[in-house]
């Protein structure tokens, strides 16, 4: 490999019904480096990644690899040149053992037909030990952790020998715990030579892990160079076209009384003895592994689970809530953690989506809906959030993530709620995004809602938070106000 | 360019009136006048309430995002008690008025008969979280068990004369009581989908039961509800093939299953749920039926080519329908333009 570059892409345009999704985008990828990819939500990274790996063709452009220009990348022909990609969604076969998913490929390249379990095993060991971890191979693919199956990702594209690693997006379902042991994986192969190229929007695991940074903004790479040439700030400049202000949560109107008392709250296996309270106007931020209980916590609250033991007193009065149906009635409100499969209904219109939760307010006492009011509510709140359509009629799958989020989010805002849970408000939503869906957080605690923030994004706790409780395996292990929350001390308690 | 995004809006009103006009003109082309004969059309008005008010029913289900398999049997069951009731009870030498209130009853029982066969396909769908095709397949065994135990597998016959009457009188010369029970029910059916709290839930629910949960619906009497429906228009709509066969029978209209299914697959009313429009619903019941009139009119091909004709049809449609929608339901479709940021 005497090329300075082992993949070079220049030009490259691609549209879709007209409309550009990559605007003459250019980029380098050097062996034994690691290159991130960068850009917020719908710039185009997935787009390009489908075209390096053969699922999409470029409209122009040039591709050149290992110094060879290649006219038309196949999926087959990438595999075969050694470009491996390794989507969000895994492409796993969950109802396979951890070996099936990692000989599987290599049996039907080979054309074999018959079943021998020993070459299986063999296949299966061979990949494992090329990153030296340590799985069950008998394991359910399944029932792995994202983690898990993400090693076993990269095992089956090493054993393609495989020269580029494409990531999309590895760290979104990771705890941090999980992501240093990614990053350490990752640096394993850098150093053997291959070539990583990593996609993420994350400004802290960028400059962790990259050499090389290329950003896209809008379809066009604004910046590509060296990580070390680049500070955060510019980072996020050519990340989202505007300056970033840090703004921290101060809480100006908390109540005396608290308006939740959690008391003793136990689920077998899940929840330990959980106690806290909530008072209006403040954010609570409650954090932990995935698996700490966290979530049971929230569901508990919002008549999703149940808990076996234990008091739950809203506004001075012990309540259950045995549904959402009677969290609603309570003035709760939940965004849940997963914005497709329980947040949205994608196929529907996004006005609908907004008003689903208050149709009782948008109807008469008939049950006939107001179909302008509901059209005016959505309206508000497109214009609230600036959500990013021309038409509340369309379906919600038109938009982005993070503007989905603030759909869901409208769900519940257009409530009249006491107490707001929003479960990993920001996971897969762009800076931008982000930055909107706090400032509106903020907003509404400091006009007297309770919010509950359940994140394991530790930067998004410290800037959010006027007190975080940390949970570890059901029960709360520590809590901290004020300047007492930063990343470190949270850390500190969570390993 | 509005012609465009019409079409595209409404791709199934387009493609059911094409298919309509290609029919039209095949039947004229083939069979010329005799096609056009009034009482070839006024027949058609007869025979499709029956299987028409079946598919408004199971529209709900499917739109909901569930499957129903036992309407049918559920509604000759429920057909057969109330053909017993009636003819129990009625003798020789009663006024009309008399019958009519033995009617009456009959129809009553027959209607909670498919309340309560609908309420159980929900119970063990959203309680017993059954999938809904074999809970419903399941059902429908047991309802036919329950008939041909009943009946030991022969039609019930002793129709009141009265009932059959009904069933054929036309006002106006043309509005036959069928008919006009489908209108009622159509119109009916309509109303809850697009004005009320229930229907704009129902569609929300089909395209994702979870996230409906976690926006406060109570899916499960949503679901209730929807079979409900769906048990109780196939129920009507059995009592009107009783009226027009004067008698049940365990297996009467066990074909209108899959017709039913066709009838929603072409008008984009998939399983799927939360999808389809009730006006092509209406566009493609007329089709349907005017294929299964046309079809009648070629002597060569009797009813023992029904299974083949329908069924081949209900591939053809699966497989176009499929095709339509695959680009946006089942396959995650390439994302079409950078999203700006707000």
């Amino acid at each position: 490999m005497s090329e300075e570059y082992l993949l070079q892409m220049t030009g490259i345009c691609k549209s879709f019904s007209g409309v550009r999704a990559l605007d003459n985008v250019n980029f380098k990828v050097r062996p034994g480096k690691v290159m991130c990819l960068a850009g917020e939500n719908g710039c185009g990274k997935s787009t390009l990644v489908k075209i390096i790996s053969g699922v999409y063709t470029k409209d122009e452009g040039q591709v050149i690899f290992e110094g060879k220009e290649i006219t038309k990348i196949t999926p087959a022909e990438a595999t075969r040149l050694g470009i491996q990609v390794i989507y969000q969604d895994l492409s796993i076969f969950p109802n396979l053992t951890v070996r099936e998913n990692l000989a599987i490929n290599s049996e039907i390249t080979a054309g074999r037909k018959m079943v021998n379990r020993k070459r299986w095993d063999a296949t299966a060991r061979e990949a494992l030990s090329k990153i030296g971890c340590n799985i069950d191979l008998d394991a359910k693919m399944g029932e792995l952790s994202v983690a898990d199956k993400q090693l076993v990702a990269i095992c089956r594209a090493l054993l393609f020998n495989a020269k580029l690693i494409i990531m999309d997006e590895p760290t979104t379902a990771l705890t941090k715990k999980e992501v240093d042991a990614l990053f350490v994986t990752v640096r394993q192969l850098r150093d053997s030579g291959i070539a990583i190229m990593f996609i993420s929007h994350k400004t802290e695991e960028i400059f962790e892990i990259s050499d090389d940074v290329c950003i896209m903004r809008n379809g066009k790479n604004v910046y590509s160079g060296q990580t070390a040439d680049l500070t955060r700030r510019d980072f996020t400049y050519y990340l989202t076209g505007r300056e970033l202000v840090d703004d921290r949560f101060v809480p100006t109107n908390i109540s005396a009384e608290p308006i939740l008392e959690v008391k003793n709250l136990c689920m077998p296996g899940k929840l330990q003895d959980v106690s806290f309270e909530l008072r209006k106007g403040e954010i609570l931020g409650v954090t932990g592994l995935l698996g700490s209980g966290r979530t049971e916590l929230a569901l508990s609250l919002f008549g999703l689970a149940k808990p076996s033991g234990g008091q739950i007193i809203l506004n001075g009065k012990s309540v259950k809530i045995p549904s959402p149906i009677a969290a609603q009635k309570l003035r709760i409100g939940y965004v849940p953690e997963d914005r497709l499969t329980e947040g949205l209904c994608l196929q529907q219109p996004i006005a609908d989506n907004i008003t689903l939760a208050s149709l009782k307010r948008l109807s008469n006492a008939l049950g006939l809906l107001k179909k302008k009011d509901i059209y005016e509510d959505a309206a508000k709140w497109v214009k609230i959030f600036s959500i990013a359509t021309n038409d509340p009629k369309k379906n919600a799958s038109t938009l982005s993530g993070g503007n989905q989020q603030k759909i869901v989010l409208s769900k519940w805002l257009s409530n009249d709620l006491d107490l707001l849970i929003l479960n990993g408000p920001t996971v897969g939503v762009d800076v931008g995004a982000k930055q909107d869906i706090h400032a509106l957080v903020h907003q509404l605690a400091n006009e007297g809602l309770a919010v509950m923030i359940i994140s394991d994004d530790l930067a998004e706790v410290v800037v959010n938070c006027s007190r975080v409780i940390v949970m570890k395996e059901g029960a709360i292990v520590g809590e901290m106000t004020g300047d007492a929350i930063t990343e470190d001390n949270i850390l500190e308690i969570i390993r | 360019m509005k012609l465009k995004t019409f079409t595209k809006n409404n791709r199934y009103t387009v493609m059911l009136l094409g298919l309509m006009a290609l029919i039209l003109v095949f039947f004229t082309a083939t069979k010329g006048g005799a096609f056009w004969k009034l009482s070839l059309w006024k027949g058609m008005t007869m025979q499709f309430p029956e299987y028409g008010c079946m598919t408004l029913g199971l529209m709900f289900a499917f739109i909901s995002g569930h499957m129903d398999m036992s309407f049918v049997a559920l509604g000759d069951f429920a057909s057969i008690l109330a053909v017993n009731y009636m003819s129990a009870h009625v003798v020789d030498g009663m006024t009309n008025g008399q019958v009519g209130s033995i009617m009456f009853v009959a129809i009553l029982i027959a209607l909670s008969i498919a309340i309560i066969g609908g309420a159980i396909n929900a119970v063990l769908v959203s309680r017993l979280n059954i999938p809904p095709v074999m809970a419903t397949i399941a059902m429908q065994l047991v309802w036919t068990g329950f008939s041909t135990a009943l009946t030991k597998g022969y039609a019930v016959k002793g129709l009141p004369a009265l009932y059959t009457e009904i069933g054929h009188m036309e006002l106006f010369g043309f509005l036959s009581i069928p008919l006009l029970i489908f209108i009622v029910l159509f119109i009916i059916a309509a109303f809850l989908l697009k004005f009320t709290v229930f229907g704009e839930k129902l569609y929300m629910m089909g395209n994702n039961l979870k996230a409906a949960r976690f926006s406060a619906i109570n899916t499960h009497n949503m679901l209730l509800t929807s079979y409900i429906l769906s048990a109780v228009y196939s129920c009507i709509g059995c009592l009107i093939m009783v009226s027009t066969m004067g008698s049940a029978k365990a297996d009467y209209g066990t074909s209108y299953v899959m017709r039913c299914i066709l009838i929603l697959v072409l008008a984009g009313v998939l399983p799927d749920g939360g999808m389809g429009k009730i006006m092509d619903v209406l566009l493609s019941i007329i089709t349907i039926q005017i294929i299964a009139t046309g079809v009648n009119m070629f002597p060569q091909l009797n009813t023992y080519y029904a299974s083949l004709i329908w069924g081949g049809l209900l591939i053809i449609v699966l497989i176009v329908s499929t095709r339509m929608s695959g680009g946006t339901v089942r396959v995650r479709k390439p994302r079409k333009a950078p999203q700006k940021t707000a």
